[in-house]
């Protein structure tokens, strides 16, 4: 399968990009390069998904005023990740047949949403109010939709039923719950009263002595020793078994150091090397060691004669050209 | 120009740069600092304890408590100043999983794989975490306060930092200090505890040899360990993610220049920077409260906790264990991740008592056992109370 789409990729990239093949960059290094690209691209591409529309009131008699005094129609978007994202260049809209109605626009810092933070948008057809100022107000189309920057595809969408006048229709929860209609109007914040209570907290009340978070992390610190030890001991065995198929020669932990007897020259075991290795550092560490006396001693050394290393018979003789 | 009004403008121009020199600032917590460094540089220098760390710290102290004028953009708390901008590493957790990615290319853990069993010492080892952990409680302090201090116990300085920056970053200093005296006073420490809790007899049972382990197994660890570790801890991801993936560009043999990058000048550089950084942050200001001092008292007790729970695990588990496959229950100290150093104590005292039984390899298994363990017991610390 692998080498399928490695094939694949290199016969891509032969066709496309052959002149630059030509100059020398590996085939398969640029084949990973566009992977990489493509994932990254796809990853970039896939955080706008995270919005969600998350709550709006169709009917603002008396409730919520936006800035510039009005009780106007509202739509909450909620970015459910945990990275800022920008919805400029998204599109909002209140008609299935043309979901690219009012397009957010690009450019103005304040459609960064924040992680797990909301923004809101008045429906008052007013759109040289700001940015945040729709060119519609919601109607009885009864839907609503955020689309993406192509124009197509629908981030989130909620076809809703008919509404009250000053109260909101929301998720239960803030991007992720079923839609119905609020007890409370909530925008720019969570729709569900949770009560904000640091986990610090909570083990503070509930595990004051710090029992129970030692025996959880302990027994989880062992848990995940316990898979490895248990996995290396299999893993072990059976690597030792498939080098010994192979044929390849390795000492069992159960030989003993192996002693030369007959000679003939064996393989020390780990083991004997390790104890040397150790025995090394010890010495080293305890600064025993045979000192140089720093005298050095040039002995003569008579040699004997040799035709061998004589510089008379390994003379070549001139060759003479004979006429 | 009138003398008088000459030498008064001269007077006025005396006492402006007076008042800018660090004199003027001083007090007696810069003061006390400053010998804290002086003796973090002495205990280097002079004894050798850890010098590649408290030189950097020891250095750092000095320059972190030289008192200034503040609003000239140069006190490590001062937002974009040099030193500041240097600490971003520290205060968003870049460092420490930079030198797990270090301590992963230069650590073999061909001991540890030869004898898996030796892991569950590592793990028994952070029991010196949670010992730390609740004995802050009791002291008042708060749950994530608790865990950045009972992360002394693990023996490990990047994790320390890693965990105090996200949970209680206002302790990380006190806790950073703290892990890092304690570690070069592992050889201190715990020959103590050791000698108490064993007796002649088990501190000369002789281990086996550790057999030879093919590169097959050594190229699967890194890659089996994140999987397992990770999907049980996905919170301890920075540390054992970049840990296991040094290893691996060790192991794997064909991305050498990558691992001696890891192993040589990236950690060279992160450890110049975490250490001189976290040094410079001990502001006597900031630094030196009570809860300073009772950081430093939980830290050597969660030493002794931690090296409590590896020997006492070790003797336990011979219990179960066949004659001639027990363990020297001297190795029990080395599951506190201070890699090499707690390992060579379990050396040092083993030879103590058999010239001949050398401890040092068998001791590394649990050793770089505890940096997993460590960094596993941090990732569920942050998970829980993050």
């Amino acid at each position: 399968m692998i080498s399928i789409i490695q094939r694949l990729f290199d016969a891509c990239f032969s066709a496309l990009l052959s002149p630059v093949l030509r100059n020398g960059v590996g085939r398969r290094g640029l084949a990973a390069l566009a992977v990489a690209m493509l994932w990254s691209s796809g990853a970039q591409g896939q955080r706008t998904t995270d919005l969600r529309l998350n709550e709006f009131m169709a009917i603002n008699e008396t409730n919520y005023e936006d800035d510039f005094g009005e009780h106007s129609s509202w739509i909450e978007i909620f970015n459910s990740s945990y990275g800022t994202l920008n919805i400029g260049g998204c599109y909002l809209s209140d008609d299935i047949n043309d979901l690219k109605k009012y397009p957010i626009p690009k450019g103005d810092v304040l459609t960064s949403i924040k992680p797990r933070q909301h923004v809101i948008f008045w429906a008052d057809n007013k759109p040289t109010h700001g940015t945040f100022h729709l060119n519609f107000k919601i109607d009885d189309t009864r839907f609503l939709a955020l689309t993406s920057s192509d124009g197509r595809t629908i981030i989130d969408s909620i076809t809703y039923p008919e509404q009250a006048a000053n109260v909101s229709y929301g998720r239960s929860e803030d991007g992720t719950g079923a839609w119905g209609f609020c007890e409370r109007t909530t925008p720019s914040t969570n729709n569900t009263l949770v009560k904000l209570e640091a986990a610090s907290d909570r083990f503070k009340t509930y595990d004051p002595s710090g029992i129970a978070m030692t025996i959880t992390a302990m027994s989880v610190v062992f848990l995940a020793l316990i898979s490895l030890f248990l996995i290396f001991k299999y893993v072990g065995k059976t690597a030792l078994w498939i080098i010994a198929l192979r044929g390849r020669r390795i000492i069992p932990q159960e030989s003993p150091a192996q002693v030369t007897v007959s000679g003939e020259k064996q393989q020390p075991s780990p083991g004997a090397v390790f104890a040397a290795i150790a025995y090394a550092l010890r010495q080293y560490e305890l600064e025993v060691s045979e000192l140089e006396s720093n005298i050095l001693t040039i002995n003569k050394v008579a040699k004997a004669y040799s035709p061998w290393n004589s510089k008379i018979y390994t003379l070549r003789e001139t060759p003479v050209k004979k006429g | 120009m009138d003398i008088s009004s000459l030498f008064g403008f001269l007077g006025e121009n005396l006492r402006q740069f007076l008042s800018y020199t660090a004199f003027s600032h001083m007090t007696a917590g810069h003061i006390a600092m400053m010998t804290m460094g002086l003796i973090f540089l002495y205990l280097a220098i002079r004894h050798e304890f850890e010098p590649m760390l408290l030189i950097p710290i020891g250095f750092g102290i000095l320059i972190g408590n030289i008192p200034f004028m503040s609003g000239l953009k140069i006190g490590i708390y001062e937002e974009g100043s040099v030193l500041n901008i240097l600490y971003f590493g520290v205060v968003q957790g870049i460092y420490p999983p930079l030198i797990f990615l270090g301590i992963g290319a230069m650590t073999d853990f061909s001991a540890l794989i030869s004898n898996p069993k030796l892991m569950l010492v590592g793990a028994a080892a952070q029991l010196g975490i949670f010992g730390a952990y609740m004995a802050s409680l009791l002291l008042g302090f708060m749950p994530n306060e608790a865990a950045a201090i009972g992360i002394i116990g693990g023996a490990d300085g990047p994790t320390a930092i890693f965990l105090s920056s996200r949970l209680a970053p206002h302790l990380m200093g006190a806790v950073a200090i703290s892990a890092y005296s304690y570690m070069a006073l592992v050889p201190v420490l715990q020959p103590p505890v050791m000698r108490l809790l064993t007796s002649r007899k088990e501190r000369l049972i002789r281990m086996r040899p550790p057999r030879a382990v093919s590169h097959l197994e050594k190229v699967m660890f890194p890659i089996i360990g994140l999987l397992l570790t990770c999907l049980i801890v996905p919170s301890g991801l920075p540390l054992l993610g970049m840990l296991f993936f040094g290893n691996l560009l060790k192991e794997s043999g064909v991305t050498r220049r990558l691992a001696e990058t890891a192993r040589g000048p990236l950690i060279d550089i992160v450890t110049i920077l975490i250490g001189l950084t976290v040094g410079a942050s001990t502001q006597a200001t900031t630094f030196l409260t009570v809860d300073s001092i009772r950081i430093f008292l939980l830290g050597a007790a969660s030493f002794v906790v931690a090296t409590f729970g590896g020997v006492m695990f070790v003797k336990v588990f011979n219990l179960f264990l066949k004659e001639g496959n027990k363990i020297n229950p001297l190795i029990g100290n080395a599951g506190v991740s201070a890699v090499p150093d707690s390992a060579r104590v379990s050396q040092v005292v083993g030879l103590q008592y058999d010239k001949t039984n050398h401890l040092l390899m068998h001791a590394m298994g649990p050793n770089v056992a505890g940096v997993i363990g460590s960094a596993v017991a941090a990732g569920i610390l942050l998970g829980f109370l993050s």
